[in-house]
C-alpha cells in the first residue's frame, strides 16, 4: 500500500468539497482530519484487528458488534486478564511474534510501564480533545472509562441510613460496630489482585487516614478476595455483611438484578480509576488499531460502552452513565485517577513491598 | 505364523546373507529399539523443553527474554528466605497427604464393590462416581460454597433445624475433606481398570474356603491391584500439591496459602510477574516430585509379580455380596456420593439458574435463564464450549493413540530410556497447570518453526497432551503390564516381530481399555482450567481457561452457566464411551 498516493488522493478528495463523495470518505466523523478517509481505508484493508483486554466479553459486545458493523474490520478479542495481557505483549514483543494491537486493560500501572518500556505506539488521536485532561498521556495512553470505587452492602444486614457517609465516618462505622461485623467485612487483596493494590495505594497516597481504615478493618476480621465479583457473591449471600473497595461501576449493575444487594459510596472522596487503552508498537493492522482506539473514544463507542456499565469519560453521552452523572450518583466526591506517571510510583519494588508489609501489619496478620 | 513356516533355516548362511534373504520383515534382532528411541526421545523433548525453560528461568534475575536478565541465584535467596514459603510449603504437604488419606482408601473401597462385586445398579454408580471429576476444582470449591458455605442452602437448612452451623468449609480440614472426597474417582479409575481385568477364581477360591468378602477384598483383591494403588497414590500425592481452585476459593479469604496460591500471588505481589520466582517454586515442586517417582520405582521393581491376566479364563465372575452387604456398600456410596456430588453439583446447577442466593433469599422467587440468555450472547463464550468439544472428543482420542505409542515405547522395556520415561511422565504433572501453560506459550512463541501453531487449538492439545500424560500413560501402561509376558513370548518365539506382537497380542487384549481411558482423558480435558490460560487466544478459547479468566472480574452468573454446561457435556460424553466400552466389554 502507497500511503503516500493514498494521501494526496484524501487531499484530493477534500478538495472537492461537499459534492465530491466518495465511497469511503462519507465513513469520516465530523470533525476528523480529512485525511483520516486513507486511514479507515488503510483498516478496511487489514480487516481485523485484535484486542488483548482485560474487560470481559459481555461488557463490551456492543461496542465490537457496532464497530465491525460500521466498518467491516473483524476483531480478534483476546480476554487475557490484566497479567495475561502484559506478559503476552511482553513475551510477543521479545520474540519479534506482536500480533496485539489495541492492549486495553484496568491495570493502570501496567499499561503506563508498557509504555514507559517502549511497547506503546505513538497515536494522536482526533477524539482526544473530546477527553478530560487527566484522561490522556502524552498522545499515547487513553482513558475510556471511569469506574468508582465503592462499597457493597447486604440489605437484609444493613439499610442505608447506617452506613457511613463521609471516609472518616467509615473508619468509625468500622469501629463501632465490631461486633456484628467481626468476619463479615471483605476487602480486595493487594498482594493478590492487581485493581486490589491500585484501590488500596491510590487511598494510602490521597488519605493520610488510609491506615486508620486498614487498622479498623483488621480489627473486625476482614477477609480478604482477589475479585470484586468474588466479593459480591459472598455479600449477596450474606456470609459478609459489606465489601470495601471494591469495582464501584459493576456493583452499579449488580444492584440492578440482585435484590439483596446495595451499593454506597462516601459523598467526601470517591476514587476512580480508568481502562486505558494504547497502540502497540509494531501492531500488525496499525491502522484498523487506529480507527478502533477513536471509535472507543467516539460518543458512539463511549455510548456503546456506557450501556455496557462502564462509564463514560465524556460528559456529552447520554447512555449510561457520564463522568458527570456518575458524579451525582456517587454523592458528589468523585476524584479520578489521573493518567500520568504517578500510578508507577508503587512499581518500584522496595516501596512496594513496603506498602503490603504495612498493609499486613495494620490487618494484624 | 507364516513367517515361522518360511524360516526352517535349512543351509547354513552368514549372518549379512541371512540379513539379506529375510529383510525387514524377520525377527532378527528381538528389539524394537528404534521405535523406542524415536518415541521416548520425542516425549522428552515435548516434556523437557518446558521443564528445560522453567529451570533455567529460574536462575535468572529477570523474564529470560528480557535484556536485564542476569544469571544468579537471587530468585532462589528470596524464595529460600521467606517466611511465606515455608508456611505455603507446610500447609500444602499437610493438605496432600490429608487428601490421599481420605482419597485412596475410598477410592480402592469404590473400585473393589462397582467392579467385583454383585452390587446393584452398577451401570448408573459407574457412571456417578466418577462425577466429581468432571468439574474443575475451582468449581467444585464454588459449588460447595453456595451449597454448605456459611450461608449455603444446606447450612441454614441446618442451621434452623440445631441453631448452629456445625462445619466450616473455610478452614484447612474443610479443604482436605473437599479435596479428598473430590479425589476418589482419580483413585477408582486407576484402581477400578486394573480390577476389572483380574481373573475371579482367585476370590472364587477363598470365598468357598469361607473367608468373608471383607477378607478377600483385603488378602487377595488388595495385594493384586497393589501397583495401581500405589500409582494413584502418588500421583494424588502430586496432584495435592498442584491443587489450585480449592486452596483459592477456600482456603484464600483466610490467608490459608499453599504452594500454587503462592505462586499466584507471585504474578502480581511485584506489579510485572515475577516469572523467575514463579520458577524457583516450580523447580522445588520437580525436586519434590523425584524422589516420589523414585520410590514408586522401587515399590513396583518386580513387575511380574502383578500380572494378573493369563492366556485364557480372564472372564470376571462377581462376588455375592449379599442382602446385608448391599445395604451396608449402597448406604457408604450413597453417603459419598452425596456429599461429593450432590452437594457441589447441587449448589452449582442452583446458582446457574438463580442471580442471588443465601440468607433471606428466597430461591424460587429468583429462577432466572438469563444467566445462560447472557451466555449465548457473547460469541467468545460459545466458542469455547464448541473448541472445549472438539478438543477433548477428538483430541482425546488422539492422545489416547499418542499415549499407547508411548505406553508400548515403554512396554517391557528395562534399558535407561525406560527409566527417562518413568522420570519424564510424572514431571508435568506436578508443575501447576499455570506454569507449564506459560512455559508452553514461550516454546509455542520463541520457537521458530513453532510460532504458526501458536493461535490455533493445536498448542493448546500439545500442552493438554503433556499434562494429561501422567493419567493416560499409567492407565494404560497399568492395562498393558497385565498382559503376561508368556503370551507376547509365544508370539515372539512362533517369529513375530515386536511389532506384530504389539498388533496382534497386546493391543487387542488391552482395546477394552483404551475407550475407558478415551473417556478419561475426555474428562481431564474438559475439566482443564489452568493450562490454557496462557495459551487461548482469540478463536482457541476454552471453557476452563475462560472460567478463570472471568473470575478476575468475578462474572459469577457465567462462570456458573458455563460449568454447569461442561458438567452436562461431560456427562453425555462419558455415557457416550460407557455405551461403547461396553460394547467392547461383551
Amino acid at each position: 500500500m502507497n500511503t503516500k498516493t493514498v494521501r494526496s488522493l484524501a487531499a484530493a478528495t477534500a478538495l472537492l468539497g461537499f459534492s465530491a463523495v466518495s465511497a469511503w470518505a462519507q465513513d469520516v466523523p465530523a470533525g476528523y482530519p480529512a485525511d483520516y478517509a486513507a486511514i479507515i481505508e488503510a483498516a478496511k484493508k487489514e480487516g481485523t484487528v485484535s484486542i488483548y483486554t482485560s474487560t470481559d466479553a459481555a461488557q463490551s459486545q456492543k461496542l465490537q458488534d457496532a464497530f465491525t458493523a460500521k466498518y467491516g474490520i473483524k476483531i480478534a478479542y483476546n480476554d487475557l486478564g490484566t497479567n495475561g495481557a502484559y506478559n503476552q505483549v511482553i513475551s510477543e514483543a521479545a520474540a519479534s511474534q506482536v500480533t496485539a494491537d489495541v492492549v486495553w486493560s484496568s491495570a493502570m500501572d501496567l499499561q503506563m510501564t508498557l509504555v514507559q518500556d517502549g511497547y506503546a505506539e505513538e497515536y494522536a488521536s482526533p477524539e482526544a480533545a473530546n477527553l478530560p485532561a487527566w484522561a490522556t498521556y502524552k498522545n499515547i495512553l487513553y482513558g475510556t472509562t471511569v469506574e468508582p470505587i465503592g462499597m457493597i452492602y447486604n440489605t437484609k444486614a444493613l439499610t442505608e441510613d447506617k452506613l457511613p457517609k463521609t471516609y472518616a465516618d467509615l473508619i468509625t462505622f468500622l469501629k463501632d460496630n465490631k461486633g456484628e461485623l467481626q468476619g463479615k467485612v471483605a476487602t480486595f487483596d493487594p498482594e493478590k489482585s492487581g485493581s486490589g493494590f491500585l484501590n488500596h495505594s491510590n487511598d494510602a497516597k490521597n488519605r493520610p487516614d488510609f491506615w486508620d481504615l486498614a487498622k479498623a478493618m483488621g480489627d473486625d476480621g476482614v477477609k480478604i478476595y482477589s475479585s470484586s465479583g468474588g466479593m459480591k457473591e459472598t455479600v449477596v449471600s450474606g456470609e459478609n455483611v459489606i465489601a470495601i473497595n471494591i469495582i464501584g461501576s459493576y456493583a452499579l449493575d449488580w444492584i440492578k438484578e440482585s435484590p439483596n444487594l446495595g451499593v454506597h459510596f462516601a459523598t467526601d472522596y470517591t476514587p476512580a480509576f480508568s481502562r486505558l487503552a494504547l497502540v502497540t508498537k509494531g501492531a500488525p493492522h496499525p491502522n484498523a488499531a487506529k480507527v478502533f482506539v477513536d471509535f472507543m473514544l467516539s460518543k458512539e463507542g463511549q455510548s456503546l460502552l456506557a450501556e455496557g456499565g462502564l462509564p463514560s469519560v465524556r460528559e456529552d453521552v447520554s447512555a449510561g452513565l457520564n463522568i458527570k452523572t456518575l458524579n451525582e450518583r456517587v454523592g458528589g466526591g468523585l476524584k479520578p485517577i489521573a493518567v500520568d506517571e504517578g500510578v508507577l510510583e508503587y512499581m518500584d519494588q522496595m516501596k512496594r513491598v513496603q506498602f503490603l508489609n504495612d498493609w499486613k501489619a495494620a490487618l494484624g496478620r | 505364523m507364516s513367517t515361522h513356516a518360511q524360516a526352517p533355516a535349512a543351509l547354513p548362511m552368514t549372518k549379512a546373507a541371512a540379513e539379506k534373504k529375510y529383510p525387514a520383515k524377520m525377527p532378527r534382532h528381538g528389539n524394537a529399539s528404534v521405535y523406542r528411541t524415536v518415541v521416548i526421545g520425542l516425549l522428552a523433548i515435548a516434556v523437557l523443553a518446558p521443564v528445560g525453560l522453567i529451570i533455567y528461568q529460574s536462575f535468572l534475575s529477570a523474564a529470560f527474554f528480557s535484556p536485564r536478565a542476569k544469571f544468579g541465584l537471587d530468585a532462589y535467596r528470596y524464595v529460600f528466605t521467606d517466611r511465606n514459603f515455608y508456611k505455603a510449603l507446610g500447609t500444602t504437604a499437610v493438605f496432600s497427604f490429608g487428601m490421599v488419606a481420605i482419597a485412596v482408601p475410598l477410592g480402592g473401597l469404590l473400585a473393589f464393590l462397582i467392579t467385583r462385586t454383585d452390587i446393584k445398579g452398577k451401570r448408573l454408580l459407574e457412571i456417578l462416581v466418577l462425577v466429581p471429576m468432571f468439574i474443575s476444582s475451582i468449581v467444585l470449591a464454588f459449588g460447595y460454597t453456595v451449597s454448605v458455605g456459611p450461608t449455603g442452602f444446606v447450612s441454614l437448612f441446618i442451621r434452623g433445624l440445631i441453631g448452629f452451623v456445625p462445619w466450616n468449609i473455610y478452614s484447612l480440614p474443610g479443604m482436605i475433606l473437599i479435596a479428598g472426597l473430590s479425589h476418589v474417582p482419580h483413585v477408582y479409575l486407576y484402581v477400578s481398570s486394573s480390577m476389572r481385568n483380574l481373573p475371579s477364581d482367585l476370590e472364587e477360591a477363598a470365598r468357598t474356603t469361607g473367608a468373608s468378602i471383607w477378607q478377600v477384598s483385603r488378602d487377595v483383591t488388595l495385594p493384586m491391584v497393589l501397583p495401581s494403588l500405589i500409582f494413584a497414590a502418588s500421583l494424588n500425592i502430586l496432584l495435592g500439591f498442584e491443587t489450585f481452585g480449592i486452596p483459592l476459593v477456600l482456603g484464600d479469604p483466610n490467608g490459608i496459602m499453599v504452594l500454587t496460591t503462592y505462586i499466584y500471588k507471585l504474578t502480581t505481589l511485584f506489579g510485572t510477574p515475577t516469572y523467575q520466582l514463579m520458577a524457583v517454586v516450580a523447580v522445588v515442586l520437580i525436586l519434590i516430585t523425584l524422589p516420589l517417582v523414585w520410590a514408586q520405582r522401587k515399590l513396583l521393581k518386580n513387575a511380574r509379580k502383578y500380572v494378573a491376566m493369563g492366556g485364557k479364563g480372564a472372564r470376571v465372575a462377581t462376588l455375592k455380596l449379599g442382602r446385608g452387604g448391599q445395604v451396608i456398600a449402597l448406604s457408604i456410596i450413597g453417603f459419598w456420593l452425596f456429599v461429593s456430588v450432590v452437594l457441589p453439583i447441587g449448589g452449582i446447577t442452583v446458582r446457574a439458574f438463580v442471580d442471588a442466593w443465601g440468607e433471606g433469599v428466597n430461591l424460587f422467587a429468583q429462577l432466572t435463564f438469563a444467566n445462560f440468555d447472557h451466555l449465548l450472547e457473547v460469541p467468545s463464550l460459545v466458542r469455547g464450549i464448541i473448541n472445549t468439544v472438539i478438543l477433548s472428543v477428538v483430541g482425546g482420542a488422539v492422545a489416547v493413540g499418542i499415549y499407547l505409542m508411548v505406553g508400548l515405547a515403554g512396554h517391557r522395556n528395562w534399558g535407561a530410556s525406560n527409566t527417562l520415561l518413568d522420570y519424564i511422565v510424572l514431571l508435568p504433572r506436578a508443575l501447576p497447570g499455570l506454569v507449564i501453560g506459560l512455559a508452553f506459550f514461550w516454546v509455542f512463541l520463541f520457537v521458530p518453526l513453532l510460532t504458526p501453531l501458536r493461535p490455533t487449538l493445536i498448542s493448546i492439545f500439545v500442552a493438554y497432551v503433556v499434562v494429561g500424560l501422567s493419567y493416560g500413560l499409567r492407565l494404560l501402561q497399568g492395562t498393558l503390564l497385565q498382559v503376561a509376558p508368556e503370551l507376547e513370548e509365544s508370539a515372539r518365539t512362533t517369529g513375530a516381530t515386536i511389532g506384530r506382537t504389539w498388533k496382534d497380542v497386546v493391543i487387542p487384549i488391552v482395546r477394552p481399555g483404551l475407550a475407558g481411558a478415551w473417556a478419561l482423558i475426555m474428562i481431564i480435558f474438559l475439566r482443564e482450567y489452568a493450562t490454557g490460560v496462557y495459551l487461548m487466544g482469540a478463536g482457541t478459547e476454552v471453557i476452563g481457561s475462560l472460567m478463570v479468566s472471568l473470575l478476575q472480574t468475578g462474572a459469577m452468573n457465567t462462570i456458573a452457566a458455563l460449568s454447569l454446561i461442561s458438567v452436562v457435556l461431560t456427562g453425555a460424553g462419558l455415557a457416550l464411551a460407557l455405551r461403547l466400552g461396553a460394547k467392547i466389554h461383551d
